[in-house]
């Protein structure tokens, strides 16, 4: 059995048509390099914009509070809230319903009863405030929180003003002063906060790379009836899995890799028109770039080979759809992991595939470089690939599962193996 | 030098044909999570020689296709063996690859190349000599009339279109063996009758051509011999005459149900024996 070989010319042929191919179908191109690149970026400016549209509409409506109950001694408060031009007092009288019921039909946000609290030898005419609001409306809810920072300001100006009459400082009385002073730069804040960002939305974007060509040269092949035309062609079946498999990857690094650039670009002007530009300096460090740009490439090759080994299983788009879908999920998991608090690189992480590069990248950003542990979790990374690529090749050399005609699933695939069914016809 | 054969292919006179394709006792078997092991194709040997339309005659379901997959390597032989151009294809699936043309309903173009990319790429692809792969799609081109869609995308062509790239990529490499699996289904009268002729021009040109169908008049009209395929066993292998003069039946039609037949009553037959064993067994 002569054609097992790999035929880097072979598959360099079959490799530049599915580019050629793919480069030419729209789903790909907007999911692998436009969404990446530069749609990606837009979407998420929209969503910012809108976002800040939606917070500048609540903030621009005044609160309606009912104000029940005020000692005469308050009066002071009532006058502060009406000139405040966040909130409307409205009157008990104008609310139909009631004051209660007011707030859950939304006719008003807030209903403040105040009454008369136990006697202070500090200071006279205490009050309870007793707030009730609707917490599941976003419009209550900021009357709350207005309402409680306003009567916070109110109740320090008049502890000042009591204790000043007996002759004791803020300072005293407070006793309990909170100063804050954060060791971290700004520089320093914006790797954490990239840190948190970039690694989980370059990991999502390889994955989004991967699906539509992975899907497209297994299953999408077979559904189109060109599966069998590239069976009876010249080449080693190896070459044409080894061509299929570095398209996908491909496409996967492109799309990490676009994705990066367009993350280069604009989250420091994201994050700035968020307000969240004032306290941080966002920005990609140079040095990392190759660190990040090596992890991406070595996240494809093993997402892809996970899409294609799934995927092979498919006969058509729909079907290799849903059997990628929680891969898509699983491979989410180890990010989502990485985000618990006290999480670092370590020897024992830099051993778990996925998670392992996004520690990398977050200390990449934060400007560590430990050479051990990078050299450890980049050879971890390329034996987990090189695991999967393994499991594939053996998928692949069924020959139903290769022909397209196995009705299972990798899973039944994997128990049948382990009862020993006989491994029909292994086509070269 | 011709679109149908980019070499000259001549026999010495009075010589033997040489034999250029050869099963010999080919078998599959499949196995099925509901049936279990299905033999869809036992023993089937046969001999086609060159410049011959060999004929691979059957019902849907007889076991033509999975034996024309056995010689195209898409399948791997269950047992025994073939040999396409000298060479087996358990030996070298790929060499047998590259000197065979496969063309089926099943086989179809690359919607996203033009039908020029796309006969390039099978030229290349099966190791036609890169110096001459261009020279050889023009012919192509010419040949089948391709020039005022060469450069379009497959995916925009019409079915009739479609047809003339795909026989000419089967065509691309120049290959001295070309198997059609029921090429004409799903085709209109002319175009079947187009496809015809190529396959008449291309044994002209000397190549060796295996045709499966399960329409008799075509079987009739082009095959030099015919095998009957029926229930994945070749039940004869002749000349058109030779089948007459075995069977006294002059159509096809005739001949193929003459022999259909006697392969059923011997199975049904042979089930009643065997049944009748098993019942003596069981009753002794």
């Amino acid at each position: 059995m002569k054609s097992r070989r790999i035929s880097w010319p072979e598959i360099g042929l079959l490799y530049r048509s599915e580019v050629r191919a793919a480069l030419r179908e729209r789903g790909i191109v907007v999911q692998s390099l436009l969404v990446p690149l530069a749609l990606y970026p837009v979407i998420l400016w929209l969503l910012f914009t809108a976002m800040t549209f939606v917070r500048g509409q609540q903030d621009a409506a005044p609160s309606r509070l009912v104000l029940d109950g005020l000692p005469a001694a308050q009066a002071e408060l009532r006058t502060r809230l009406a000139d405040d031009e966040r909130f409307e007092l409205v009157e008990i009288g104008e609310v139909q319903s009631g004051a209660v019921d007011g707030v859950r039909e939304g006719a008003v946000d807030l209903v403040v009863h105040l009454r008369a609290a136990a006697a202070s030898t500090f200071i006279a005419d205490n009050f309870v405030a007793d707030l009730t609001y609707d917490a599941a409306r976003e419009r209550s809810a900021t009357a709350r929180q207005r309402f409680e920072a306003e009567l916070e300001t109110y109740r320090s100006e008049r502890l000042e003003a009591a204790g000043l009459q007996r002759g004791v400082g803020a300072d005293t009385w407070r006793q309990v002063r909170i100063e804050r002073e954060s060791t971290a730069s700004d520089v320093e804040m914006g790797a954490y906060v990239l840190g948190l960002i970039v690694p989980m939305l370059m990991v999502l974007m390889i994955a989004m790379g991967c699906v539509m060509p992975a899907i497209d040269t297994t299953a999408g092949e077979r559904e189109r009836s060109t599966w069998e035309t590239l069976l009876t062609m010249g080449v080693a079946r190896t070459s044409i899995v080894a061509a299929k498999y570095l398209y996908v990857a491909t496409f996967g690094t492109l799309a990490g890799l676009l994705n990066l650039v367009a993350l280069s670009l604009s989250l420091g002007a994201l994050l700035s028109a968020l307000g969240g530009g004032d306290a941080l300096e966002v920005r990609l460090p140079l040095a990392a770039l190759p660190l990040i740009a090596l992890g991406s490439v070595l996240l494809a090759l093993f997402i892809a080979a996970g899409m294609m080994l799934l995927a092979a299983f498919a006969r058509s788009f729909k079907e290799a759809q849903s059997m990628t879908g929680p891969f898509l999920l699983l491979v989410m998991l180890p990010v989502f992991l990485t985000m618990a608090p006290d999480l670092h690189l370590d020897a024992r992480w830099a051993l778990v595939p996925i998670a392992n590069v996004v520690l990398l990248f977050r200390d990449a950003i934060g400007g560590v470089y430990h050479p051990g542990l990078i050299a450890l979790v980049l050879g971890a990374q390329a034996l987990a690939a090189a695991l999967v690529v393994q499991l594939a090749r053996w998928v692949f050399g069924f020959e139903d599962v290769f022909t397209g005609s196995y009705a299972g699933s990798l899973f039944r695939l994997l128990k049948q193996r382990l009862r020993a069914r006989p491994r029909i016809g292994s086509t070269p | 030098m011709t679109a149908m054969s980019d070499t000259a292919t001549t026999e010495p006179a009075g010589s033997e044909p040489e034999v250029v394709v050869h099963a010999d006792g080919l078998s599959k078997t499949f196995y099925d999570a509901g049936r279990g092991a299905v033999e869809a194709v036992r023993d089937v040997s046969f001999r086609a020689h060159r410049g011959e339309v060999f004929g691979l005659l059957g019902a849907n379901g007889a076991g033509k296709t999975t034996t024309m997959r056995m010689l195209s390597t898409v399948l791997t032989p269950s047992a025994g063996d073939a040999r396409v151009a000298g060479v087996s294809v358990r030996e070298d699936a790929r060499a047998v690859r590259r000197s065979l043309g496969f063309f089926s309903a099943s086989t179809a173009l690359y919607p996203r190349l033009t039908a020029r990319e796309t006969l390039e790429l099978f030229a290349r692809i099966n190791g036609f000599p890169s110096e001459r792969v261009a020279a050889r799609v023009d012919a192509l081109i010419e040949r089948f009339e391709i020039g005022p869609f060469a450069k379009a995308r497959i995916e925009t062509l019409s079915s009739g279109m479609k047809q003339r790239v795909s026989i000419a990529r089967t065509l691309a490499h120049d290959p001295p063996v070309l198997i059609f699996d029921e090429p004409t289904v799903g085709l209109d009268v002319l175009s079947a009758l187009a496809l015809q002729d190529v396959v008449r021009e291309l044994r002209a040109a000397g190549k060796t051509i295996l045709f499966s169908t399960h329409i008799l008049s075509e079987a009739e009209k082009l095959c030099d011999r015919i095998a009957i395929i029926h229930a994945g066993e070749v039940l004869v292998d002749d000349t058109l005459d030779g089948l007459r003069a075995r069977t006294g039946a002059h159509y096809l039609e005739d001949i193929f149900v003459h022999y259909v037949r006697d392969a059923d009553e011997g199975a049904r037959r042979a089930l009643e024996e065997r049944t009748a064993r098993e019942l003596a067994a069981l009753e002794g």
